[in-house]
């Protein structure tokens, strides 16, 4: 487990968080699963590295609680968590943009990694619905940090969402081709998003490889 | 029997509970006592001023459950999404084992010749109402949360049990009416008392409880899957039962006796 650190991005923490980290991924019976909950919550809303892999050590230490002992007691407390800052996502976005991506990320992570029987929790699937559909909104279009957030996202899960509910996903595209079209604020980088992802949806969750030439033959193989 | 605990203080039984109010393990429960208080968390774990916990767990639920009676906490929800599944995945792997008990009990009933008196067909007698099994499910899960029953499984590995000395979980895809299923679950959880651990009042207490009741003579309910031998051979084996006479079996001809109820606090 050497480089248990590097797997799970867990290096900006300090090295005691470290240490109870790595205890919770080995043996949660020893640690304060709801503390530990609340350590990864915490530096997902703030580090964007890590909001993007949290859900593997999140998966990992779910995992070995229910070897464990059968418990779900970490489950338990990140999703309550969660919930509690989706409650409340209309002031933190207000507070700080960074935050709210960093969450929306987060949230989208652990509905890709958790699943329950190899099902996505459908507990998750309406909140994260309603979080994209909040960056799908006018004043959310003009920020790219918002728009790439959403396309991101959308890669990551989208075909997985759809699958969950798929009302919900014409629901979304039906904005986002609204502000394609219509919304004049918008910078020409999150027009290219966003006809990206248009694209990408219309071709079953995959790009052709001449659209794929179109938007990636400048990045390096 | 199973009181609603009101705060981490121990009750008469909670040191034979495996998890705390809150699902955590007891293993170090004051410990996390004040490590809340110190904490002061605002959050689920919030306790009001008479130190009721915000919520708490009740024999019907697995785990703590809103005082509101709604779940809407992404955990719960969760957690009963999860056991419908598991619960629609055992009645598959059921039914499965049925029909192959049931095809092998045919073809040796055909070449033995004999006319069985009991033709269960378990298969189709089956419970399969998802409220119903959800329910008995939890009632299982909340008495094989317990260290009785950790200590229990511990001691006796499955191949030594002996109907009758030691407790069977109660089959929840049987047809039973309600009342027999929850006599059931208390008798179960009687016996599993046998297997607490020790604590300085709690053993004597235990052993009290279990002469009162008379539970040597009260035979295991009949559980298992009837074989040929049982059902021939049911006038003498078992003698006193405890499913009600109204009953929707699956006509297993066994003697069936109303015990004198015992009175269960």
């Amino acid at each position: 487990m050497e480089n248990s650190a590097e797997d799970y991005r867990i290096q900006s923490f300090d090295l005691d968080t470290q240490r109870l980290l790595k205890t919770a991924l080995k043996d949660p019976s020893l640690v304060n699963l709801e503390k530990v909950s609340n350590i990864i919550v915490d530096q997902s809303l703030k580090d964007t590295v890590f909001s993007k892999e949290a859900g593997r050590i999140c998966y990992t230490i779910v995992q070995a609680e229910a070897k464990q002992n059968n418990g779900n007691v970490f489950r338990r407390h990140l999703l309550n968590r969660l919930q509690q800052e989706f409650k409340e996502r209309e002031e933190m976005r207000a507070r700080s943009l960074q935050e709210w991506v960093c969450y929306v990320t987060f949230i989208c992570n652990i509905f890709d990694y958790l699943k329950v029987n190899n099902m996505p929790m459908v507990a998750l699937v309406h909140p994260v619905y309603d979080c994209l559909m909040r960056l799908a909104k006018p004043d959310a279009l003009m920020n790219e940090d918002e728009v790439d957030c959403l396309v991101v996202q959308l890669h990551r899960i989208g075909e997985q969402l759809e699958k969950a509910d798929s009302q919900r996903m014409n629901d979304l595209f039906f904005l986002l081709r609204d502000g394609f079209l219509l919304q004049e604020s918008l910078t020409s980088m999150a027009r290219l998003l966003l006809l990206e992802i248009l694209e990408f949806r219309a071709g079953g969750w995959m790009l052709s490889s001449t659209a794929h030439k179109y938007y990636y033959s400048e990045i390096a193989d | 029997m199973l009181s609603v605990t009101h705060n981490f203080g121990p009750s008469r039984w909670s040191h034979c509970r495996k998890r705390g109010v809150n699902g955590s393990l007891r293993s170090n429960s004051e410990a996390d006592d004040i490590d809340k208080r110190r904490n002061g968390h605002a959050d689920s774990s919030y306790k009001h001023p008479d130190r009721r916990h915000a919520s708490f767990t009740t024999p019907e639920s697995t785990g703590p459950v809103s005082r509101c009676g709604q779940q809407a906490d992404w955990g719960s929800q969760v957690e009963d999404d999860e056991m419908r599944r598991d619960v629609h995945r055992d009645m598959q792997r059921y039914r499965r084992r049925i029909l192959g008990a049931e095809f092998t009990q045919r073809e040796r009933r055909a070449s033995s010749g004999s006319s069985g008196s009991c033709d269960s067909r378990e298969g189709d007698n089956m419970e399969t109402d998802e409220a119903v099994l959800l329910r008995r499910q939890k009632q299982i899960n909340y008495g094989k949360n317990t260290l009785a029953y950790d200590r229990y499984i511990k001691e006796v590995p499955k191949h030594m049990r002996q109907p009758g000395v030691h407790p069977k979980t109660p089959n929840k895809f049987r047809k039973y009416s309600r009342r027999s299923w929850d006599q059931q679950i208390k008798l179960w959880k009687v016996k599993l008392h046998a297997w607490d651990p020790p604590a300085e009042e709690g053993q004597d207490k235990t052993l009290d409880v279990v002469e009162e009741l008379n539970l040597d003579d009260v035979m295991d309910i009949e559980l298992d899957f009837p074989t040929i031998t049982d059902s021939q051979n049911s006038q003498s084996s078992l003698p006193i039962h405890s499913l009600s006479v109204e009953d929707e079996d699956c006509g297993t001809p066994v003697k069936v006796q109303r015990t004198a109820e015992p009175n269960m606090s």
